[in-house]
């Protein structure tokens, strides 16, 4: 189903209720009533053809919006993304946290074992903390320049030659997966727990995982398929400004 | 964890491209790993980088450059070059792509083609492998990569060429389905093929 303006939000997400972090990220909270999108966008000045996006990328794997990158600013883009990965950071891996720490209550699992799940996920989430922060100290600041320059029209020599060094290109190459641990933490789980006789601790932190591992790849989509071409864009916009010689 | 196929789809048209995905649904190891529209800048770099096992083009849809260097790309690469064919697409067209599949073809037809081109790999990519334990001599080499050992330092240790171990590496983490060191050594401790001590100790 592609998501479009004159839909109710209600109805998208009776449709697809995993979109429901997705809207809290624009500050829109449930208790919308029959609220089109169109609506809810103009009550809170959210720009409509960036949230149609985020919307389709996330419920819909093919989507891929082409021309629409377009039509809004990055720094909408890039703050969105700051908010999920908070998310990540600061909801879903505590949430995870104590969902393990729940696991001390199977009385048949030993101790040992508990411990090294709870270790596991730790370096994960230091794993995890690591790529974020390299996303938000170094790509972003550099698309929030690439903004400034082509908002002002004219751009520095001296910025040019950091093109040279560091462009988008560069972070597309690196940009690793994430979920590689995860999925080893599911397998484990899955297939190398001692059996318990008990799998509802089990089946909570499983549950958990699946639905950030999917958060996850939604993300590093949007990251790919929409942020990379977009400052390619902006990028290319910018070789052929004028130049300012600082 | 089974072999997977990476497949790269040069496709501008939204229809075929949920076509083919849908058509590649039926390999349950075949996995569609990046799609381009054809419009993008350094697409024949993008596409190398990414190194897929398989690549499918729709000539309407890639460049000029990319098109002149298909036959290269498969020979040298590894890599298995596929052309999206019409009745109507031209010889010369045709006979720039090492592979075709002509998408007026039957769903039967389309996945015959397929495994023609792809032959084995097609079939055996996806399945679980047969024998789920681990052979001594891959316990052996777990216990060595747990304790933090490189393959080099697990080669000279055990009297192996590299190139064994390697083999044997990528064998158990296809069997336990666990890719990283840190995953493995989980297994490890709790299958007890190591202890706790000498992982510390490390
Ligand atoms: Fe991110
Ligand atoms: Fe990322």
């Amino acid at each position: 189903m592609l998501i479009q303006k004159e839909m109710k939000l209600a109805d998208v997400l009776h449709h697809d209720h995993n979109l429901v972090p997705v809207i809290n990220r624009f500050d829109i909270h449930l208790g919308f009533g029959e609220a089109t999108i169109e609506e809810i966008c103009e009550d809170k000045k959210i720009n409509r053809e960036f949230f149609l996006t985020i919307l389709n990328a996330y419920h819909d794997h093919q989507y891929f919006p082409k021309k629409h990158l377009q039509s809004f600013p990055a720094s909408s883009l890039v703050n969105y993304l700051s908010k999920s990965h908070r998310y990540y950071l600061n909801e879903k891996v505590p949430e995870i946290e104590s969902y393990i720490d729940d696991l001390k209550e199977n009385k048949d699992l030993n101790t040992e074992t508990y411990l090294l799940l709870k270790n596991f996920f730790g370096q994960y989430k230091t794993e995890l903390t690591q790529h974020i922060e390299r996303e938000e100290n170094l790509v972003y600041p550099y698309v929030g320049q690439l903004e400034k320059y082509i908002e002002k029209g004219i751009v520095d020599r001296s910025f040019l030659e950091e093109m040279e060094a560091y462009s988008i290109t560069k972070y597309e190459e690196e940009h690793d997966d994430v979920e590689a641990k995860l999925y080893d933490l599911k397998n484990i789980i899955i297939k190398y727990l001692p059996s318990t006789g008990n799998d509802s601790s089990y089946y909570k932190v499983l549950r958990e995982l699946f639905m950030l591992e999917n958060d996850l790849n939604d993300h590093s989509r949007i990251e790919d398929h929409i942020l990379v071409p977009k400052v390619e864009a902006m990028e290319f916009t910018i070789k052929n400004m004028r130049t300012n010689d600082a | 964890m089974p072999e997977r196929l990476s497949v790269i789809l040069i496709e501008g048209s939204y229809l075929l491209q949920s076509g083919i995905q849908s058509l590649l649904s039926e390999f349950p190891g075949m996995r569609v790993t990046a799609i381009f529209d054809g419009s993008e800048k350094h697409l024949a770099e993008k596409v190398l980088a990414k190194k897929p096992d398989v690549l499918i083009i729709d000539p309407n849809t890639a460049n000029l450059e990319l098109l002149s260097f298909l036959r290269e790309i498969d020979a040298n690469n590894g890599m298995q070059v596929i052309g999206l064919i019409s009745n109507e697409t031209p010889d010369n067209v045709v006979s720039r792509f090492p592979h075709v599949l002509n998408f007026f073809e039957c769903k039967y037809d389309l996945l015959e083609s397929l495994k023609a081109i792809l032959g084995k790999r097609i079939l055996s990519a996806g399945k679980s492998t047969n024998n789920q334990n681990l052979s001594e001599r891959e316990k052996t080499i777990l216990t060595e990569i747990v304790l933090g050992l490189t393959n080099q330092e697990i080669a000279d240790k055990l009297f192996l060429s590299i190139h064994t171990v390697t083999t044997h590496r990528k064998n158990l983490t296809n069997k336990l389905g666990i890719k990283t060191v840190s995953g493995l050594t989980v297994y490890a401790l709790i299958n007890k093929l190591v202890d706790i001590h000498d992982i510390e100790h490390k």
